[in-house]
C-alpha cells in the first residue's frame, strides 16, 4: 500500500527523544525535558525518562553523545527477579563485606555508551538511601557500589539501575579480565617511561645538538652522554621489552615480524651510542632510540585501547538468560538462582519469561520464540512433551517443565562453544608490513655486512662507524609505522560517524573482502512485524478492520500483537479472551469477533475463504458467521537495505543472504533486493560451517548480523558488522558496531577500509623508497649521522600526516556528536 | 659551568621521583578509566534539585540530534 509506506517514510522523521528510535504514529508518549516536551517511542523510555528528569538530572540529556538503549522490557520491570541476588550465597560470588559493616559489589552493566551515561548512573546511585560510593569505569563497563546492607538491598541496587534503563548484572572478575587490566596498566606504565625517559634524554640531546653546532668541551660533552645513557638504557630495558620478546619469539618459530627490524634497530642504535660514549668518540643516538619507542608503544597502546573495551563488554551466551527461576519445591513455588536448578526438578516459565534451561513441558499449552537459534520472529507452538530452550522466550502461556539437562548440555551452551570455536578458527591476515618486514631484514643485514666487509678492507678503522649509520638510516620508524598511524586515523575517522571499530585489523581484511553475507531479520529486515496489506472479505472497509483487530489484539503479548499497538482502537470491545496456539476472541456488542488462524477463523465463520498465497504472514478476522478480512503481515525491510546492496555490488562484492528463517520471506526479500544467491533455513553452526566453506574456496568473507544465532558467524568470517539493536553476544563478535542502525554506514566503512588500504600501500612505498634512496650513500660514507636522525624524523613525520588524510573529508555525524 | 655536575643529578633525581609517582598512580588504579576523567571534570559536581522553571530560558534547545 503505498499510502502506508509514505507514511511510514513520513514518521521517521519522528524518533524517540530517549532512544532515537523512530516513533510510531498516532503515538503520544511524551515527557517533558528542560521545559520542552519530547517524543517517547514506548512506555519503557517514557519511565526512563521520567525518573531521569524527576530527579533532576535532566543535565544527562544535554551531555550525552549518543542515544540511550531502548530498555528491554515495556512492562514496568520485574523487580521480583532481581530479589534473587539478595541470596547470600549468590552474593558472595561478586560482593565484599568490609570491616566497617559495609558492603561492596561490582556490577557490570549493558547499555553505557559515554561518559554522560557514568555521571547519570554515579549521581543517581549516590541518592539511594544507604548507599556511600559509587563508581562507574566506563573503559570495563563496570559499577562500583559501596553500601550499608543495613539501609539497602542488592536488589534494590539491580532495580535502581534497570530503572535507569541499563542492564545490571554481577561482575565476576574472570581471569580473563583480570589479565587484561593487568596487561592496560603494564602498558600503560611502559609508556609512561619512556614518555618521561624521553623528555629527559630529548633535554641533553638538545644541549649535544647545540654543542655540536657551536662547540663544547670536551668534558661537558661527555657528562651529557654519560647521563643520557642510564636514561636511555633504563626506557631500553623497561620500556621496549615487549619488542624484544616478540621479535624472540616469532624468531624462534622462525618467523620474521616488524618487530625484529624494530628490535635491531633500538638495540643497535643503543648499543652503538653506549660505545660511543664509553669509548668517548663517534656519535650518540640515545634521543632517536627513547622517541622511536615512546611513539611506536603510543601506537600500540591506542590499538589495544581500543580492543580492550570490546573484552570488557565481552558477553557469553549464558548472560541472556534470566538469573532466577520459579522452581516447585515440597508442593510451593519458589524463586532460586538459576544455577541451582537440577535436571529432573520441575519449573514454571510464565509468560513473557525467557526459559532459564532446557527441559521438557509437563503441562500446559504455549508457544516460544525461539530468534536465538533461528532468528525467526513468530513463534513455535508448544504442548506437553515438547521441549523448550534455554534462552528461548515463552510468549502465550506458563508452562511446568522438567529440567532435562545441566546448562553446560544445553542447546545455547553449544551455541556458546560454536562461537569460541570460531575465535580460533578466525582466519588472521598476514598484515602486509609484517610480509614486507621479512625481506626488509633480510636485505638489511645483507647490505650491512656487505658494507662492512668492503670497508673494511678499504678503510678499516672506519668500517664501523659507516655499518652502523647503514643500519640507523635504514631504521624502520617509518615502516613500523606505516600501518598502525592508517589505522588508528581511519578507526578514529569512523568512530565519528557512529561506527565503533573494535579490531582495527578488520580494515585490512575488510578492503580486500570479496563476498559480503547479510543475515535476514534485523538486519536488512526492521526486525518488526508491520502490516503489510489488508483485503477486506465482507462489507467492513480496511480502516474498521483495523481498528477491531487492533482492540482484540489490546492485550496481547504475542509478536503479531505488536503490529497493531500504533493503531487506535474500535470501542466496545469486551471479554476478549485468548486461545493459545489459535488467536483471540471477543465480543463487541452481542457479536462475537474472533482474529487468528483460518481454523479458528472457519469455527465460527465456516466459508472463511482459503489463504492467500503471497508471501505475507497471513491472519484472518472474523464476525459470528461472517468473514471479514486477511490482514498480511510482513518484517518490511529497512529502507536503506535496497540501496545498500546496489552500491555494494557496483564496488565488485558477491552478496549472498543467509538466514536462519526457514519460511518463504527469505527468498521473496532476496529477490526485491536483488540478491542471487541465497541459503535461508540455516542454523548458527551451519551458518559458521558456510563461510568457512567459503573461505577454504580463497573468499575473504565479510557478514553483516544481529542476532545471538549470527554470533558464531560473525566471529569467523574476516570482518563482520553488528547492527544497531544487535545482542551483547553478537556485538561482542563483530569488528564493527553500527551505532544508530544505518546500514548505508557498511558502505562508508567500505570506501574507508579501502581508502586506509590506499594510504598504507602510500606510507609501505614511501619509506621503503627512503630506504632505498638513503641506504646507499650511506653504504658509500656519505651521509653524516646529523643527516641520518634528521631523515629519520622526517620520514615518520611523513607517514604520520599522511595516515592523518583519512580523518579529513568525514565531517561528525550530527547524531553522534 | 661547574654546577652541571650538580644540577643534572638533581634533575635526575627529580625524574626518578616523577617516575615513581606515575607509576605508583597506575598501579592503584587511577588511570583505569581515561575516558570518563576527561569529561568529568566539565560536569557539573552535584546537580540542583529539580528546579525546571529557571532553566527554560537559560539554556538553548539542548542539541538532540
Amino acid at each position: 500500500m503505498p499510502s502506508q509506506a509514505e507514511a511510514r517514510a513520513l514518521e521517521t522523521a519522528r524518533v524517540c527523544f530517549h532512544c532515537g528510535e523512530p516513533v510510531a504514529p498516532d503515538l503520544d508518549l511524551s515527557v517533558v525535558i528542560d521545559g520542552e516536551s519530547r517524543a517517547m517511542c514506548c512506555q519503557g523510555c517514557r519511565a526512563v525518562a521520567s525518573l531521569i528528569t524527576g530527579s533532576g538530572l535532566e543535565n544527562f540529556y544535554r551531555q550525552r553523545t549518543n542515544y540511550n538503549e531502548r530498555p528491554e522490557s515495556q512492562a514496568p520491570p520485574n523487580l521480583e527477579a532481581f530479589r534473587v541476588y539478595d541470596d547470600p550465597l549468590l552474593a558472595a560470588t561478586f560482593s565484599e563485606s568490609r570491616e566497617d559493616g559495609t558492603v561492596e559489589v561490582s556490577l557490570l552493566l549493558g547499555g553505557v555508551n559515554c561518559a554522560a551515561c557514568t555521571w547519570l548512573i554515579e549521581h543517581s546511585m549516590n541518592r539511594l538511601p544507604g548507599v556511600s560510593q559509587a563508581l562507574v569505569n566506563l573503559q570495563q563497563s563496570r559499577l562500583d557500589i559501596r553500601f550499608d546492607p543495613a539501609h539497602q538491598t542488592l536488589s534494590g541496587l539491580f532495580a535502581h539501575v534497570h530503572n535507569l534503563g541499563y542492564r545490571p548484572r554481577p561482575y565476576h572478575t574472570s581471569t580473563a579480565r583480570k589479565q587484561a587490566s593487568e596487561q592496560y596498566r603494564a602498558d600503560l606504565r611502559r609508556l609512561a617511561v619512556a614518555g618521561l625517559g624521553m623528555m629527559q634524554v630529548g633535554m641533553f640531546a638538545i644541549a649535544l645538538h647545540a654543542g655540536d653546532i657551536q662547540g663544547i668541551e670536551e668534558n661537558y660533552r661527555a657528562l651529557l652522554r654519560w647521563v643520557s645513557l642510564p636514561v636511555a638504557g633504563f626506557v631500553v630495558v623497561y620500556s621496549a621489552r615487549p619488542f624484544f620478546s616478540a621479535a624472540w619469539r616469532h624468531l624462534r618459530r622462525g618467523a620474521l615480524v616488524m618487530d625484529l627490524p624494530v628490535s635491531l634497530a633500538i638495540g643497535l642504535a643503543f648499543a652503538a651510542s653506549a660505545w660511543a660514549t664509553i669509548s668517548g668518540s663517534g656519535q650518540v643516538y640515545f634521543d632517536s632510540v627513547v622517541m622511536f619507542t615512546f611513539l611506536l608503544l603510543l601506537a600500540r597502546f591506542l590499538e589495544r585501547r581500543s580492543q580492550q573495551r570490546q573484552l570488557f563488554i565481552w558477553s557469553d551466551a549464558e548472560s541472556s538468560l534470566p538469573s532466577a527461576a520459579t522452581l516447585q519445591r515440597n508442593g510451593q513455588w519458589v524463586t532460586v538462582p538459576r544455577m541451582q536448578l537440577r535436571p529432573q526438578d520441575t519449573i514454571l516459565v510464565k509468560a513473557g519469561d525467557s526459559v532459564p534451561v532446557d527441559a521438557r513441558v509437563l503441562q500446559g499449552n504455549s508457544a516460544v520464540k525461539e530468534d536465538t537459534f533461528n532468528g525467526e520472529h513468530l513463534p513455535r507452538a508448544v504442548a506437553a512433551g515438547d521441549t523448550i530452550f534455554a534462552g528461548t522466550v515463552n510468549v502465550d502461556a506458563a508452562v511446568q517443565a522438567s529440567v532435562l539437562v545441566d546448562y553446560k548440555d544445553s542447546r545455547l551452551a553449544a551455541l556458546q562453544r560454536s562461537v569460541e570455536m570460531a575465535q580460533h578458527s578466525k582466519p588472521r591476515i598476514t598484515i602486509l608490513a609484517d610480509r614486507i618486514a621479512s625481506w626488509f631484514v633480510a636485505g638489511i643485514l645483507l647490505v650491512t655486512t656487505t658494507t662492512a666487509l668492503v670497508w673494511w678492507q678499504t678503510v678499516p678503522d672506519q668500517a664501523f662507524w659507516i655499518a652502523l649509520s647503514v643500519l640507523v638510516i635504514s631504521c624502520p620508524c617509518a615502516l613500523a609505522l606505516a600501518t598502525p598511524a592508517a589505522l588508528t586515523n581511519a578507526a578514529a575517522a569512523l568512530r565519528a560517524r557512529g561506527i565503533i571499530v573494535r579490531t582495527e585489523n578488520a580494515l585490512e581484511s575488510l578492503s580486500g573482502c570479496t563476498h559480503l553475507l547479510f543475515d535476514k531479520t534485523g538486519t536488512l529486515t526492521q526486525g518488526l512485524l508491520t502490516i503489510a496489506e489488508v483485503r477486506p472479505l465482507g462489507d467492513m472497509p480496511g480502516a474498521a478492520v483495523l481498528a477491531t483487530a487492533a482492540a482484540l489484539q489490546r492485550y496481547s503479548t504475542h509478536p503479531v500483537a505488536r503490529a497493531f499497538s500504533a493503531i487506535e482502537e474500535a470501542p466496545g470491545g469486551v471479554d476478549i479472551t485468548y486461545v493459545v496456539g489459535a488467536g483471540l476472541e471477543g465480543y463487541f456488542g452481542d457479536q462475537r469477533y474472533r482474529i487468528g488462524s483460518l481454523h479458528f477463523c472457519r469455527e465460527i465463520a465456516p466459508d472463511f475463504p482459503a489463504t492467500p498465497e503471497r508471501g505475507l504472514y497471513w491472519i484472518g478476522l472474523c464476525r459470528q458467521g461472517a468473514p471479514l478480512a486477511w490482514i498480511g503481515l510482513t518484517d518490511a525491510e529497512r529502507p536503506e537495505s535496497r540501496g545498500v546492496v546496489g552500491t555494494v555490488r557496483e564496488m565488485g562484492l558477491h552478496i549472498e543472504l543467509l538466514s536462519g528463517d526457514s519460511s518463504a520471506q527469505a527468498p521473496l526479500l532476496a529477490r526485491r533486493l536483488g540478491i542471487q544467491t541465497v541459503n535461508s533455513n540455516q542454523s548458527p553452526q551451519q551458518k559458521m560451517a558456510h563461510v568457512q566453506a567459503l573461505q577454504r574456496d580463497g573468499a575473504v568473507v565479510a557478514m553483516v548480523g544481529d542476532g545471538l544465532n549470527d554470533a558464531p558467524v560473525l566471529g569467523v568470517a574476516d570482518a563482520s558488522f553488528a547492527v544497531s539493536g544487535a545482542t551483547d553476544l553478537a556485538r561482542s563478535q563483530a569488528d564493527f558496531v553500527i551505532v544508530d542502525g544505518n546500514l548505508e554506514q557498511i558502505t562508508e566503512t567500505l570506501h574507508k577500509a579501502r581508502q586506509c588500504r590506499q594510504v598504507i600501500r602510500q606510507n609501505l612505498a614511501w619509506a621503503l623508497g627512503y630506504n632505498l634512496c638513503a641506504i646507499p650513500l650511506a653504504a658509500m660514507g656519505f651521509v653524516p649521522p646529523w643527516a641520518a636522525a634528521i631523515g629519520m624524523s622526517l620520514s615518520s613525520l611523513l607517514v604520520v600526516g599522511n595516515s592523518m588524510r583519512l580523518h579529513r573529508g568525514t565531517p561528525c555525524k550530527a547524531s553522534t556528536c | 659551568m661547574q654546577s652541571l655536575y650538580l644540577l643534572i643529578p638533581i634533575a635526575l633525581v627529580f625524574c626518578v621521583i616523577a617516575i615513581k609517582l606515575l607509576l605508583w598512580a597506575i598501579s592503584s588504579g587511577q588511570y583505569d578509566d581515561l575516558d570518563k576523567e576527561a569529561w568529568r571534570i566539565l560536569a557539573d559536581d552535584d546537580p540542583a534539585k529539580p528546579e525546571p522553571s529557571t532553566r527554560d530560558r537559560s539554556t538553548p534547545a539542548p542539541n538532540d540530534d
